[in-house]
């Protein structure tokens, strides 16, 4: 019996009395590559933003790994291991490629004050550790020519990457992504999924994705979710959502 | 202890009426280019100093001196703005880049005064005449400050909603892009926010030191009350600003009275203002803002 | 004044608000925090150590007791700002720092009031010179700048350090990376206070007397402009633009009795220091020196290459 990773029960939010989200389940289990579409102001933004904290839900629960993290603030989300990409990267600019990439890092004995001021050793091999790591990544990514630059030098493409490679760093278990594809070419966007499907093959990560650019999409999502005016309205496998009429119904519809 | 609530109420209405001349400029500079201008207090100073050249020194009366001190110190805040902040800002410059930018410029200000007219108080030599009207004590000046403060609500008003400039300051203000969008001239409307803004500080800073003193430090003296009054009636907003200068000078006075009810020092009544800072930003930055949907 | 002793004098000077830039740089270079009072922390320091070393308690208790109450206070002050706008927690800030001034003046039972505290110097030997005892001033105002020095830039340098840059960069982004901003912020305004409470005490030992117009925000914009002209998150660019700024002060007031001028030179001064400010706001924003990298043992694994690092023994 597969272990449920992500479990969202009926969840609603609203913003001043219009509901963005509206009911929705979903029983995410096992290690998968799951899918979110739907048009524009469906409610996908919102529901990943209530998932990780950003926005309290109205009404129904969230369960990660069988913790209830409704009420957590997103800090405490990414510590058990529930990390998210920006939509819009927002790499820290000032910062080098690989300081992005260290900051990212869960749970870090240096973050604490105390012990970055006495616990040098100690903390110093993490940092090596953890350097190696980013650097592992970066070289997957192909951004680890970058890696002394300032994230600000980056192009839009990179930045997306980087901003994944800022998701790897935690270890997630669940990998959040909106858009990955969104704003670079088709070849990028696919080669961007195929990264995910590598990561998703070796090193065993879950991933859930909000995408428009379904061809690319349906190519490699296992599974599904079709949302419109805030609620799921179908889901199964990418071959069958294709062939399915609600779903042309959905995007072809009028909002 | 008895109370002359009379005169408690009178006398918030001579404050509050000071704070908001004083806190317009400050208030609709604040909103439209979105960095507080700490030289506004030098502003206050400068516009002081002109009209008492202008009535004093070179003997042209004070209604003349009025007049002559809000050109001159609106022009200066048009240079301040075109010279200083605007270049800044369009190379990149930070809240508080322009800030610390707006700090310096007021260190130019306040002692290039003090090197013209040096660091001792001078006093405005127009005697007003003082009366009692049942329990109230009245001077003639603090009727004209009140008087022009409400001249200043009424005009300003008329502007904000009757006008197409008035009109372009409140879409400005509240949503650059759309009114960019709709042929308005934004650089129009900011130069002339920023000349009006000097022009009513020069205003403030002739009753204040009319009323009190003159020196260098006039305009920095009440410059936190100010930045109270724009904060309190929501950054920006001109409506609000009236409503918070006149809680505020009534907070004030009724302050007074509790602290020497309360056997404290008086001194701490500028505190007052300070703490209803404090508190507004902490609590609820917006200020009265919601009150008021337009600027 | 004998001009050796106005040499010395001006080192301990820089010495003294060479800290107190050193705690600005933690808390707005690195941190992105913009503290406009910080006078009122330096004056809390001062005060403290006034009125314990009057109560007779050694002088290194003195400082330590200032930087600790200077802590507090710099903590309780980051609790209801932790989520403003960076010119609003200016604002507040600032207007704090009045608000101090204004109990200190008013209350004269607290510390004189404006009749002001005298201090006695913290290590005092009979009948030496005016030159001696500053020197003695320098070594311990120096030692306890290498301290803080020691400590902000180990934090710099640390995983600590790249955390408050990654805030100070994009808070929301940092957050969703799993930083409490919150905590962060509270313990960067506690530690940036504590180091300047202890150039407070430092100072009230040093001029032997304060009253509350020696802490106007004057001082607040001299130490920024001491961060922003040596180069904002750069420890060494603090302590050059504490440096040069104290060079320019010292500098102007004694050509004020060397050259006649048509201006008053008291005037002059700050008029220059405030075309200079605009200049170098205009010219050069990023200070003179740029910001430092969080030199850890990452950094040298990307630049000699990953396998070098891996294989020494740490």
């Amino acid at each position: 019996m597969e272990e449920t990773v992500l479990r969202i029960s009926e969840v609603s939010k609203h913003f001043g009395g219009v509901y963005a989200v509206s009911g929705v389940s979903l029983d995410m289990k096992g290690r998968s590559i799951w899918g979110l579409v739907g048009p524009n102001g469906s409610g996908k933004t919102t529901l990943f933003n209530t998932v990780l904290g950003f926005h309290r839900p109205d009404g129904g629960a969230i369960y990660f790994n069988d913790n209830c993290i409704s009420k957590l603030a997103p800090h405490q989300i990414y510590a058990l291991g529930l990390v998210s990409a920006f939509q819009i990267p927002r790499p820290f600019q000032r910062l080098s490629v690989l300081d992005n990439m260290l900051v990212a890092a869960r749970g870090h004995q240096g973050d604490r004050l105390l012990d970055s001021l006495f616990l040098r050793r100690s903390w110093q091999k993490r940092e090596v550790e953890l350097a190696d790591k980013a650097m592992e990544i970066l070289e997957l990514l192909e951004l680890d020519r970058l890696a002394s630059s300032p994230a600000g030098e980056l192009s839009g493409g990179q930045r997306k990457l980087l901003e994944i490679g800022k998701g790897l760093m935690a270890s997630p278990t669940l990998l959040l992504l909106d858009e990955p594809a969104a704003g670079v070419n088709p070849n990028l966007g696919r080669r961007i999924f195929e990264k995910i499907k590598e990561l998703h093959q070796n090193k065993g990560l879950s991933f859930f994705i909000i995408e428009h650019r379904l061809e690319i999409l349906f190519d490699f999502a296992h599974w599904v979710y079709v949302m419109d005016k805030g609620k799921i309205v179908v889901q199964g496998k990418p071959e069958e959502i294709a062939k399915n009429p609600v779903f042309y119904q959905v995007y072809l519809g009028e909002r | 202890m008895i109370i002359n609530w009379a005169q408690v109420l009178f006398n918030s209405a001579i404050t509050g009426s000071l704070y908001l001349i004083g806190a317009v400029g400050l208030t609709l500079t604040y909103g439209l280019s979105r960095f507080p201008n700490f030289a506004h207090a030098e502003f206050i100073t400068l516009g002081a100093f002109i009209g008492y050249l202008a009535a004093e020194q070179l003997g042209l009366g004070l209604p003349l001196a009025l007049i002559v001190a809000f050109l001159f110190t609106g022009m200066v805040g048009v240079l301040s703005y075109q010279g200083v902040f605007q270049p800044l800002a369009k190379g990149g410059a930070t809240i508080i880049h322009l800030m610390v930018a707006s700090i310096a410029l007021s260190l130019i200000l306040r002692y290039s005064i003090g090197a013209l007219w040096g660091w001792k108080p001078f006093y405005f030599s127009t005697t007003w005449s003082s009366f009692e009207v049942g329990p109230l004590r009245i001077t003639s000046l603090w009727l004209w400050l009140i008087l022009a403060a409400v001249s200043l609500a009424l005009i300003m008003h008329f502007v904000l909603v009757k006008t197409k400039i008035g009109k372009a300051i409140r879409a400005t203000s509240s949503n650059p892009e759309l009114s960019l969008a709709s042929g308005i001239q934004i650089n129009r409307v900011i130069l002339i926010t920023w000349f009006i803004g000097g022009g009513l500080a020069a205003i403030a800073g002739i009753f204040r030191a009319a009323d009190t003193q003159l020196w260098p430090m006039t305009g920095w003296d009440i410059i936190l009350p100010m930045f109270a009054v724009a904060i309190l009636g929501g950054i920006g907003n001109f409506y609000g600003s009236i409503v918070a200068a006149y809680i505020i000078g009534l907070a004030e006075n009724l302050g007074v009275i509790a602290l020497v009810a309360l056997g404290v020092s008086t001194e701490y009544r500028i505190a007052i203002a300070f703490l209803i800072l404090i508190i507004t930003l902490i609590v609820k930055p917006q200020g009265l803002a919601m009150l008021f949907r337009r600027a | 004044m004998d001009p050796l002793v106005y040499v010395l004098d001006l080192i301990v000077f820089i010495g003294i608000f060479g800290i107190v830039s050193l705690s600005l740089n933690l808390e707005f270079g690195f941190a992105g925090l913009a503290n406009f009072g910080k006078v009122a922390f330096f004056l809390i320091g001062a005060y403290t150590y006034a009125l314990l070393s009057q109560a007779g308690v050694p002088f290194y208790l003195c400082l330590i007791a200032g930087a600790v109450t200077t802590a507090i206070a710099g903590f309780l002050v980051s609790l209801p700002t932790l989520k403003l706008r960076e010119d609003y927690l200016a604002i507040v800030v600032l207007t704090f720092g009045e608000i101090l001034r204004l109990i200190i003046k008013s209350e004269h039972w607290i510390a004189g009031g404006i009749w002001g505290i005298t201090i006695s110097p913290a290590i005092s030997v009979v009948g030496v010179s005016a030159r001696v005892s500053t020197l003695i001033n320098i070594g311990l105002v120096y030692l306890c700048l290498f301290i803080c020095f020691m400590v902000v830039q180990s934090l710099a340098n640390s995983p600590y350090g790249r955390v408050i840059r990654a805030i100070r960069e994009d808070e929301v982004a940092a957050e969703a990376l799993g930083k409490d901003r919150a905590k962060y912020r509270a313990q960067v305004f506690a530690l940036g206070s504590a180091i300047a409470g202890v150039a407070g005490g430092l100072y009230a030992q040093y001029i032997q007397f304060i009253d509350p117009y020696m802490f106007m925000p004057m001082l607040t914009f001299t130490v920024w402009i001491m961060v922003l002209l040596g180069g904002p998150a750069n420890n060494w660019g603090a302590l050059l633009g504490a440096g040069l700024v104290e060079l320019f002060d010292r500098g102007t007031n004694m050509a004020k009795d060397y050259l006649t001028l048509p201006i008053d030179p008291s005037n002059l001064q700050y008029i220059i220091f405030g075309v200079l400010i605009i200049l170098v706001l205009f010219y050069r924003p990023q200070g003179l020196l740029k910001e430092s990298r969080v030199k850890t043992k990452a950094l040298e694994l990307v630049r000699h290459g990953r396998n070098s690092v891996k294989n020494k023994r740490s």
